[in-house]
Formats: structure tokens, sequence, C-alpha cells
């Protein structure tokens, strides 16, 4: 039945993500030519997670490095498969992620055409949108230069310009408004505010806490892989604030 | 209690193996364009930054044909005599080379992905060799026009068989996407391939008849069988003939080599579709 709480957008139960990554073994150790230098590690990246977003809010979603932040972007797009527990979703997701389908050695203004292709829209939309994304990302001249010349501020841009313009149900960002400058900043979180009043909902994932503070109303609060604390955005910031004052974040592998 | 317009997806603990085929395939076909383009991008970036440019396409492979024409008619002893012979052998090349870079650059992209892709995005993750084999193919049509060239030169003349060359490539490339997709699943589970490629692709070089001609194990029936155990013999013999004509009226027919090629091609197509698609979802994890 796919009947739920009547603002739910993204509902997340008992979520455990784990992978394997290789690793050097035990650096320091002499060993002879023919052993393995590297051994599999397992990471449980996400243990036991759940919660719910509403649709047509901002939501927040802080911790610090290894949290298992990306990890929950990632399983809710599709790009890694739960463990244990299940994600329902209503409505597309959309990982906002900077330069996604992107040719560097291309124009910018040829990269919209690749990034919206390759985030879903269809090559009507696209050409639709095209003077649309330029005009929002506002980089003059560079677009017709190919975005090697491009800084990592003018790639932010056209990235989230191209992202915002795509429209999805569920929009995700991770980090991505780290790029540009105060003034286009200031656009950006208005874009997403005005994306949010037209029932679109959004998660924001940032170190800052001042800018998810400044964006969303409640946040999510993840440390090594499981949910801290969750609720209004203010109250979740400023104890996550007083967390890291006290020297406790650190990142997850480290503490394993 | 209220219901919303947007369609429930649930993503959920499942174990490997095929999806839904027919959302799979649907989902494939919505992203055809975006394989289309990405591939156009990629052919027109490659050569982006040099004073030539696109010609490079068709100056690759001539040089190619030159080395091997240095290397196989003058070093072997041929001479400038068999230029004919020369020319057959750069046009086997060139099919040759259509397989294995549909082979190497869709392991590549499957490995790094197209501007972070796959890493970030549900995107089936068949888009890609599909459109890396696109652009394969692109390259392929454009070494033609410098076969083309040394066809001419080495007056070899119009046959009835060249109607079926079309057919041929499409089976080479069915054929090379087929393997393409198995190598590159292998590739993510066991980084090694990558490193055996080359080597494997070299020795299966020198075992199909792409630089000796089919004529050569003709006489010989054990080496002749030994020789057609090899999936890609059939390809290339069929492709051989497509262009210079029936070399041998005893040896092996187009239609009969043709027949083989289609039974190998289709059968490494749906086993490499089969192996790639039931795999897939790990391929974020280990990439």
């Amino acid at each position: 039945m796919n009947l739920q709480l009547e603002t739910e957008a993204v509902r997340v139960e008992n979520l455990s993500v784990s992978y394997s990554v290789v690793a050097e073994s035990s650096p320091s150790q002499k060993r002879k030519f023919y052993e393995k230098t590297t051994r599999k590690t397992k990471i449980k990246a996400l243990d036991d997670v759940s919660f719910s977003i509403p649709s047509g809010k901002i939501v927040g979603l802080i911790g610090g490095n290894g949290a298992g932040k990306s990890t929950l972007l990632k399983t809710v797009i599709g790009v890694l498969k739960p463990e244990t527990g299940k994600i329902d979703l209503w409505g597309r997701p959309h990982l906002l992620s900077p330069g996604m389908g992107f040719n560097r050695l291309l124009s910018g203004r040829e990269n919209v055409v690749l990034g919206g292709l390759a985030a879903g829209m269809t090559l009507n939309e696209v050409k639709e949108k095209q003077e649309s994304i330029i005009e929002f990302a506002d980089i003059g001249g560079f677009i017709d230069l190919p975005m090697t010349t491009y800084s990592s501020g003018m790639f932010g841009r056209l990235s989230f310009a191209v992202a915002t313009h795509i429209r999805p149900e569920i929009l995700l960002i991770d980090e991505a408004l780290s790029a540009g400058d105060a003034a286009f900043k200031e656009r950006a979180v208005q874009r997403l505010k005005d994306l949010c009043e037209s029932a679109l909902s959004i998660v924001v994932v940032s170190h800052s806490s001042t800018l998810v503070a400044e964006m969303a109303t409640e946040a999510i609060w993840l440390h090594r892989g499981k949910i801290k604390m969750q609720g209004e955005v203010q109250s979740v910031t400023d104890e996550y604030l007083k967390f890291q004052a006290e020297g406790n974040e650190t990142a997850q592998l480290d503490q394993r | 209690m209220t219901t919303h317009n947007a369609p429930k997806i649930t993503r959920k603990a499942t174990r490997s193996g095929l999806p839904i085929l027919s959302d799979y395939f649907r989902e494939t076909w919505r992203f055809r364009v975006f394989a289309w383009r990405w591939s156009l991008a990629d052919i027109k970036a490659r050569n982006f930054e040099t004073f030539l440019g696109r010609i490079w396409h068709v100056i690759n492979p001539l040089l190619f044909g030159l080395i091997y024409f240095i290397f196989v008619g003058i070093l072997s002893g041929g001479g400038l005599d068999s230029i004919s012979y020369l020319a057959a052998i750069v046009g086997n090349l060139y099919a040759w080379l259509f397989f294995s870079q549909i082979v190497t650059m869709a392991m590549g992209a499957v490995q790094s992905g197209p501007g972070g892709i796959l890493g970030q995005s549900a995107i089936p993750r068949i888009v890609v060799p599909i459109a890396s084999t696109i652009t394969s193919t692109n390259l392929f049509l454009r070494s033609l026009i410098a076969y083309a060239f040394m066809h001419l030169i080495a007056k070899r003349g119009l046959h009835i068989e060249m109607l079926l060359a079309p057919i041929i490539m499409i089976l080479i490339c069915i054929f090379g996407f087929g393997f393409a997709l198995i190598f590159a699943t292998l590739n993510v589970y066991v980084r090694d391939v990558s490193r055996l490629i080359p080597h494997f692709l070299r020795l299966w070089l020198y075992l199909s008849p792409v630089i000796w001609e089919y004529t050569r194990v003709l006489g010989d029936s054990s080496l002749n069988q030994i020789a057609r155990l090899n999936p890609f013999y059939s390809g290339v013999t069929a492709w051989t003939i497509s262009l210079g004509g029936t070399l041998d009226s005893d040896g092996p027919k187009i239609w009969e080599q043709i027949g083989i090629f289609s039974i190998w091609s289709v059968a490494v197509f749906f086993v490499g579709i089969f192996v790639f698609i039931s795999k897939e979802d790990e391929f974020a994890i280990r990439n």
C-alpha cells in the first residue's frame, strides 16, 4: 500500500549499510615479496538508522568525517544497497553532485546538456532550460570555454545551476554549496528555499552547522553510523557544536 | 492520511541477482540520449587540444596500418609487391581494433565512470559500456575511410560480398560488447584482469586470422580445426572475404562463417548482459 503520513517524503527504517575496502596491512611490517600487502576491511558505515523526512522541508544532515552522511545519501539514491532495513521514497531522488556526467575538456554550454541528460532530463527539457541554467550560473563568457579553465567556484556554480533545474521530488545536496562566493551562496540558498516552496524535499549535508542552521528547519546528527540526535535545527546544531568543542568528534574508522 | 502523486520507490536489502528486466531496460532506454551525447563528447574531447583535431581520427588508423605495412610486408620479406595482401591485413587489423577497443574502452569506462556518474546516481551501469561501444563504433567507421584509400591503392576491386560487411560489423560489435561486459564485471572483482587483458588480447590477435590470412591454414586440416576453435576465427574470416572477395573457392564460405559467428556473438552478448546486470549492484562498493 502506498499510503504514508501526510507530509512524508523519505522514510528510513532500521537501515544498516556496510562495505569492504582494500587497505594496506600493517605498513611497517616486513614481508616476503609474494606475501599480500593488502587486506580487506569491512566498514559498517550506517548502523540501524531510522528517521523520516517530511515533504516540502529542508532537512540538514550533520556529522563529522566518516559519520555516514555520504553513505546515507548514496543509499537513498540507490548507488549503495542496504544491508538490512529499508528506505521508502515518495518521489525520485537526485543527488546534487558537482559535475556529474561532465566532460571537463568541453565547454560549460556543452556540459549543461551532458549534465542535464546524466541527471535524467530529456534533451528537450535540457534545451528548454539551457538558457535559464546559464543565466543562473552567471559565469559570463566562460560558458563557451572548456571547463578545464574554470575555477572551483565557477565549476560549483554551473553544477548547482544544472542540478537545481532538474526538479526531482527529493533533492540531496552533499557539501555542494561549499563552492562559490558569498553572493552566489546567498542566491543558491534562496533558490533552494524557492524550490522547497514548490513541495520539493531537500536534504543538505554539510560539515558547516551554520549553513545547515541557515537553510534547514530540521536536522539529523549522525555520529559513527548512528543517529545521535534529530529534531529542530537550532537545538541539534547547538548540541553538535558543543560536542565538537569538547573534542569528541573524530573520524569513525579511527575509533574502531 | 493522504497519498502523494509521486510513485513510491523502495530500497531494501536483497540478494544480489537480476533486477526486474523490464524496469531495467526501460531505465536504460531513458538514458539513451545521454549515452549518445556522452560518446560524441568523448570523441570530440579526444583530439580537442591537438592542431589537426578531428583529422587524427583518420590519420591514426592510417599510421597504424603503415606500421603493420612495414612490419608484415617489408620485414617479413613480402615487399611492396604484395600491396593487395597488405591492404587485406590492414583491413583485418581495423576490424580487430574495433573489437579490442570495445573491450578495453568499456572496461576502463566501467572502472572510472564518465564524470563520476556511477558513484553519484542510480543510472543503469550498462549505459556506460553502451556509450563507450558507440564511441568505438564511431572511431571504427572513421578508420574505414583510411582503409578505403588503401583498398583503392591496392586495386582490390569491388565484390558482391562487400554488401555483407555491415552485418559482420554489427556482429563484431555485439561480440565485443558481450566480452566487454564479462571482462568489466570480472575486473570489478579482480583488478588483475585489467592488467592481463592487454596480453590476452595480443595473444588472441596472433591466434586469429588477422595478420595472417585464413588461407594459410587451409592446407593443414589439424591446424585448420584448431584455428576454428577460436570464436573470432569465423568473424575475421567473414570480414576478410567481405573486403577482398573469396580467396579460395574450396575454403570457407562467407555465409557459413557469418552463421557460425552469429551464434558466437549472440551467445557472448547474452552471457555478457546476464553477468553484468546480475552483479552491477556491487560495482559502487567495489569500484
